[in-house]
């Protein structure tokens, strides 16, 4: 290994220029991960925390579900008589609103019974009870949206009382504010501009959520009661924005991918190159093959390794910095996998120079040409 | 100790390019000595030093040293050779780019797998026995050619080989730098009983060499003292 560090040190400039060009793409494929998380967060975080296993939506609609798909009570009834099987009535809408102290906030407005699965735990204040209240997501708060508020939904009038606080949740970069099913219809259906809701509000939900148990046949439960059921995870993608966010940010990440190795390929691929004589001049003084293999080996993990972790440290504080103003989540398992990525592709990068070290001839010591 | 070669042919190149350098050498050096190996230009003094130090493989013959023959070694065991047994002193090109001068010797000690820790109190005395004491940090390119080959016979003899190869050393120094050197060599191959071959065209060397063996002559021979 002394004769590696000697290498290393000799050409310490080069391997500091390729270690921070490791450095960069390391940051880089950390920060395009943060961001890939916490806009599908941003996105999904609400859909994520309900506690179904499926959804059951008009079958007319096979995309923006949330928006356009309607499900009526007889058939959420019809559900719920279904044995292997729980089910509620969720309401998505995306509105806005105001408070009587002027903070205006968008909202995304999910309607769930109080009383069964969907109902969202509270960290500050009081659950969800009756018709007319509020939970509002986190972010709504740190907008300043407070406990005992008044909020006001903009053009149709219906008044809400924020009772409480739950954590993070968003639907469509949007924060959530839970009501019950009878106040999400009024914002759902009502006419703008008028004070009264109209006496015959639809008895209809966005979807039918269920709790299945596993092995139900639900593709069976669809045609008789005429729904398309998808499992959750796959509803994400109904959300507005997810699957072309999710497309952008996952090629970033792959071309990243690809570049690594690349890079650090053509780094140590030119550097073997140039390192010919030297090498042969090694294995001419009777370095073995294997010697100059671990060498190369262990620099190119040095700087690949040494460059990825900075890299990592780099995009976790970009992470710190940025805070919560943004919508960026690396959780540590992420950063660890997604790193240990980079190094991978960087290594093998360096692995395929590997042949030319191996193959260094040292009877070209002899040409006196040198 | 003793290095013998047999019948050694070597053909080097391809096609038109074919020369048949060395053509059923013999050749004896005994421990202790040390022989100047002179000859024009391109009568194959360099080969026949690659062929002795184990860094090429003759078409023919054997090269004995101590009754042992490094041409029927594997490659892999010719390069233990190399670096356990011979010091070997090139023509050109003999530093590594980037190393200074100590390192340049303790790199050896490193490939042969020997603490360069116990070593650099030796490399630094030979350094300073080579007229080098001052230039112990001076990168590669920061030497002379008669310097830079002075590291490289600092390195050839860093662990006492039993032969020692030297080609050309003093191509590039003048006259008392030529005669200091060869003194050196002449001395430490005396001193430690190692066999010596120093391929060279200057009559200095071959004035302090031991003995000296022609290349030109068809077959080559020894010359008498
Ligand atoms: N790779 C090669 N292909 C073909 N011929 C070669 C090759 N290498 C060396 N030769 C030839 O072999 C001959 C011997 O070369 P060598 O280097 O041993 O000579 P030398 O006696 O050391 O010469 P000099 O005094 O100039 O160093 C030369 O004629 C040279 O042209
Ligand atoms: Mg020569």
């Amino acid at each position: 290994m002394h004769l590696a560090l000697l290498e290393l040190k000799a050409a310490r400039g080069r391997f500091l220029l390729m270690g921070a060009v490791v450095v960069l793409v390391a940051a880089l494929v950390g920060i395009v991960s943060g961001f890939t998380t916490g806009l599908g967060d941003d996105t999904v975080s609400a859909l994520r925390r309900l506690s179904a296993t499926d959804l059951a939506f008009s079958p007319d609609v096979k995309t923006d579900q949330f928006a356009r798909s309607l499900v009526g009570a007889d058939t959420l009834a019809a559900w719920q008589r279904q044995p292997g099987v729980r089910a509620t009535g969720l309401g998505v809408a995306l509105t806005r609103g105001t408070t009587e102290r002027g903070v205006e906030v968008d909202l995304a407005a999910f309607g769930v019974d109080p009383a069964v699965f969907l109902s969202p735990g509270v960290e500050r204040g009081a659950r969800l009870a009756e018709d007319g209240q509020v939970v509002v997501s986190g972010k709504l708060a740190d907008q300043g949206v407070r406990i005992g508020d008044t909020l006001t939904v903009d053009r149709i009038g219906v008044r809400l009382t924020v009772v409480g606080v739950t954590g993070s949740s968003a639907y469509g970069h949007v924060p959530v504010a839970y009501v019950t099913p009878a106040t999400w219809q009024r914002i759902r259906f009502a006419v703008p501009g008028a004070q009264q809701a109209t006496a015959e509000l639809p008895y209809q939900y966005s979807a039918v959520a269920i709790q299945a148990v596993p092995g139900t046949d639900l593709a069976a439960v669809d045609r008789r009661l005429g729904t398309r059921t998808v499992p959750l995870a796959d509803a994400f993608a109904a959300a507005p924005g997810y699957s072309g966010e999710k497309v952008t940010m996952t090629s970033i990440q792959t071309f990243l991918y690809l570049i690594a190795p690349l890079v650090v390929g053509a780094f140590f691929g030119i550097w073997t190159v140039q390192r010919q004589p030297e090498l042969a001049l090694l294995r001419a003084l009777g370095a073995s093959r294997r010697r100059l293999l671990g060498h190369t080996l262990a620099q190119a993990s040095a700087v690949v390794v040494g460059g990825t972790l900075v890299g990592a440290a780099l995009a976790g504080a970009v992470g710190l910095l940025l805070g919560a103003q943004v919508p960026f989540s690396l959780p540590a398992p992420t950063l660890a996998a997604t790193m240990a990525t980079v190094a991978l592709a960087g290594l093998a990068g360096a692995a395929l120079t590997l042949r030319r070290v191996a193959t260094a001839d040292p009877t070209t010591m002899l040409g006196a040409g040198r | 100790m003793s290095l013998e070669l047999r019948g050694i042919s070597v053909t080097l190149g391809h096609g038109d390019a074919r020369v048949t350098v060395l053509d059923g050498l013999d050749a004896t050096f005994a421990a202790g000595t040390a022989t100047a190996l002179v000859g024009p230009s391109g009568s194959g003094k360099s080969t026949l030093l690659a062929v002795a130090g184990a860094l090429l493989r003759p078409d023919a013959g054997q090269v004995l040293l101590d009754g042992a023959d490094l041409a029927a070694l594997s490659e892999r065991d010719r390069a233990r050779a190399r670096r356990e047994r011979i010091g070997y002193m090139f023509q050109s090109g003999n530093l590594l780019g980037g190393l200074v001068v100590v390192d340049q010797l303790l790199a050896a000690a490193s490939i042969a797998g020997r603490s360069h820790r116990q070593l650099r109190p030796r490399a630094e005395e030979l350094l300073t026995e080579l007229g080098l004491g001052h230039r112990l940090r001076h990168r590669a390119d920061q030497l002379s050619g008669g310097e830079r080959q002075r590291v490289a016979l600092g390195r050839a003899l860093l662990l006492e080989p039993a032969l020692l190869l030297v080609d050309e050393p003093t191509a590039a120094v003048d006259r008392t730098q030529a005669r200091a050197l060869t003194e050196l060599i002449v001395g430490t191959t005396a001193g430690r009983g190692c066999v010596t071959v120093i391929a060279t065209h200057d009559p200095a060397v071959l004035a302090v060499a031991d003995s000296a063996f022609d290349m030109a002559p068809s077959p080559p021979e020894r010359l008498s003292a």
